[in-house]
């Protein structure tokens, strides 16, 4: 046989195509159920990092199931609420049907452009809520969970994550524990929804209560997450207002009661 | 079985495809912070080696000759793509350390180079064994230097504390360059053993 | 600015060479002279050029997550991204075969400078490379993805080409036999990447 012939390559090269793609297709469809469950897990262990229930690493040993379990065991309530701040939904949180918004490019492109954003609203039993940030890094996507006391504006928590800032560089601000532990006991300043934070080059000023020291060398990184930080809360703002006095007036009731 | 023992023997000393051939450098540095990302790389691309030799070494009586290099790469493309696959499945801590390195297995060129050099002239099981050897010995010498760059800069094997606590850690191990240097130590010392491998 | 920010750091602090080591192999291979240095340097940009903003095409309208959108709602859901590395593959060795064929043809004095490294390129980690970092950075636009791969390729250019000139100076020294050859030029290779780490604070 002529394996050199026009016809004889072409078939050749049609053949091997189709197999391989039934090959790839088979392949990624069978694994797509395992690889959603290490995403989901994932976006579980980052949210619980920032609510103060663990650290990564311990999450990361602890399998999947447990992830989703120890989510379940901890989680409230999980609402959605649209930037005028009226709830528009709910998340199932039972270990076996765990629901999240963790695609959070159309929600940005709904916040900038005027849109109606889905932002979900993550509270924890022990009365931290869980809101994402999400925003252009230098090099691509970094998003974040910011945590709150229960007044809705003091941060008790962050986490931030990245998928290509330079490593020890931007990428500090997933490895660098000093930074994110800046934010624990910062204000939001709800009041201004173009500008409720900020990541200052150079040194936040003493005793600021809204401002944390940017990473040197990591201009543009930083500067991404302080937009991204004022873009989301500036959405949430909203929410964070109307329902933190609720919050508040139903443990002052709870109190009297008592 | 004296030339089993030889194929599957000379990639990972005489002809060590890192060391002796310089192959592969291109996605083999970047991953050797930490052993474990390095045992993981390792093992995937023996698998990659091992089963796209055997892949080509099957269809070698059949491939035109025209489009041998693309269909080549195909076969090779497939294999990484499930070693992905299952790794994003099952590892997916590592899969995300390794990131874009696990898709440069394609381009590594010691798997098209033993495809080109080997299986396309050569039964299967030969071929097979020669993959899994070289990949082996590409393998060595991943771990020896990762070996080296977590003891030396995280003060760890595997994620564990092996060195005092007093030590403090070498920051520029970590950095890029170091892997390049340690690299060219070891051809140092495999050559001074070795000495027919000397360059004039 | 975006722009510029992205041309200076894709040359300097993101250099494929010292910070990926990527294209390492064809790197070591054809440094050995200034003048063989140059045609590969110059091939290797022109490919990047060529193939990088086409993959980010491909990417944004083929692969993605939900990137068949415009072919209808019922194509929304479609997730192709797992095909992506065989895709950038595939059109890489098919841009370097048609290049091959189109210098040989028109420009014969190109073809014998060049030629012989074209084939070299399809299987050089910096291109492949080249597209799946721009995968990963998720580029806003086509002229970011250009502008990222003239960097990433003019960095390699400047890598390979030093490199050549470093070795042919090299090879009057007298270096201990064991280290001649590979052994000192990996060693070489990694003082130059501490050199270029002084870029690595840069802010713009």
């Amino acid at each position: 046989m002529n394996t050199n012939s026009n016809v004889y390559t072409v078939i050749y090269t049609t053949v091997i195509v189709v197999v391989v793609a039934a090959v790839l297709a088979f392949a990624a469809s069978s694994l797509k159920p395992l690889q959603t469950a290490n995403i989901k897990a994932e976006t579980l262990s980052q949210m619980m990092t920032a609510a103060g229930l663990g650290d990564s690493e311990s999450f990361s040993s602890m399998g999947n199931d447990a992830v989703l379990a120890t989510y379940s065991e901890n989680i409230a309530e999980a609402i959605v609420v649209n930037a005028r701040g009226e709830q528009i939904g709910v998340l199932k949180t039972d270990k076996d049907h765990i629901e999240l918004i963790d695609n959070f490019k159309p929600e940005n492109k709904a916040i900038t452009e005027g849109g109606e954003p889905r932002l979900p609203v993550y509270k924890f039993k022990s009365g931290v809520t869980v809101i994402p940030v999400f925003g252009a890094g230098l090099w691509g996507p970094i998003w974040g969970y910011i945590a709150l006391e229960k007044d809705l504006k003091t941060i008790c928590g962050a986490y931030f994550d990245h998928s290509g800032e330079t490593p020890g560089l931007g990428a500090k601000i997933k490895d660098e524990p000093s930074f994110k532990a800046q934010f624990n006991g910062k204000v939001l300043n709800l009041q201004n929804t173009k500008n409720p934070f900020d990541i200052v080059k150079g040194g936040a000023p003493e005793g600021s209560i809204d401002k944390v020291d940017a990473i040197s060398g990591a201009t543009m990184t930083c500067n991404g997450l302080d937009k991204a930080i004022d873009t989301w809360v500036g959405a949430y703002a909203a929410y964070l207002q109307s329902a933190a006095p609720a919050i508040q007036e139903a443990e002052v009731a709870q109190t009297v009661e008592e | 079985m004296a030339n089993f023992k030889e194929t599957l023997l000379n990639p990972i000393l005489k002809g060590n495809p890192i060391t002796v051939l310089v192959l592969g450098i291109c996605s083999s540095l970047a991953v050797t912070v930490q052993l474990k990302g390095a045992c993981v790389m390792a093992l995937s691309v023996i698998a990659v080696t091992g089963l796209s030799s055997l892949v080509v070494s099957l269809l070698r009586n059949t491939i035109p000759n025209r489009v041998r290099i693309i269909v080549q790469l195909v076969v090779v493309a497939m294999m990484v793509i499930l070693v992905d696959q299952v790794l994003k499945a099952f590892a997916y801590a590592v899969d995300k350390q390794l990131s874009v390195y696990i898709g440069l297995i394609i381009t590594n060129c010691i798997v098209m180079g033993r495809i080109e050099a080997f299986a396309l002239g050569s039964k299967p099981i030969p071929s097979l064994i020669d993959g899994l050897a070289n990949g082996l010995g590409y393998g060595l010498i991943l771990i020896i230097v990762a070996f080296f760059r977590e003891l030396l800069g995280s003060g760890t094997l595997f994620g564990f504390q092996v060195l005092p606590a007093g030590y403090v850690p070498n920051n520029f191990v970590i950095l890029p360059p170091f892997a390049l240097i340690l690299l060219g130590c070891i051809i140092w010392a495999h050559r001074a053993f070795d000495k027919e491998l000397q360059e004039k | 600015m975006e722009y510029v920010n992205i041309f200076v750091r894709s040359i300097f602090v993101d250099n494929m060479i010292f910070a990926y080591f990527l294209g390492m192999c064809s790197y070591l291979a054809v440094s050995k002279n200034v003048k063989t240095a140059n045609g590969l340097g110059l091939a290797v940009i022109f490919v990047l050029l060529c193939t990088l903003p086409l993959n980010y095409l491909l990417n944004k309208f083929v692969l993605q997550p939900g990137a068949l959108s415009w072919l209808g709602e019922s194509f929304a859901d479609v997730d192709l991204s797992f095909l992506s590395f065989i895709i950038f593959i595939a059109v890489i060795a098919a841009f370097v075969q048609l290049v091959e064929m189109i210098v040989e043809k028109f420009l014969p004095s190109l073809y014998s400078s060049l030629g012989i490294f074209l084939p070299l390129i399809a299987v050089n980690c910096a291109i492949l490379g080249g597209s799946l970092f721009m995968q990963q950075k998720d580029f806003a636009n086509v002229g970011e993805s250009a502008v990222y791969a003239l960097g990433s390729g003019i960095g390699w250019y400047l890598a390979i080409v030093c490199l050549a000139a470093i070795r042919e100076k090299l090879s009057y020294s007298n270096v201990p036999a064991p280290l001649k050859g590979t052994g000192i030029t990996f060693i070489t290779v990694g003082l130059m990447g501490i050199a270029f780490m002084i870029f690595m604070g840069i802010q713009l």
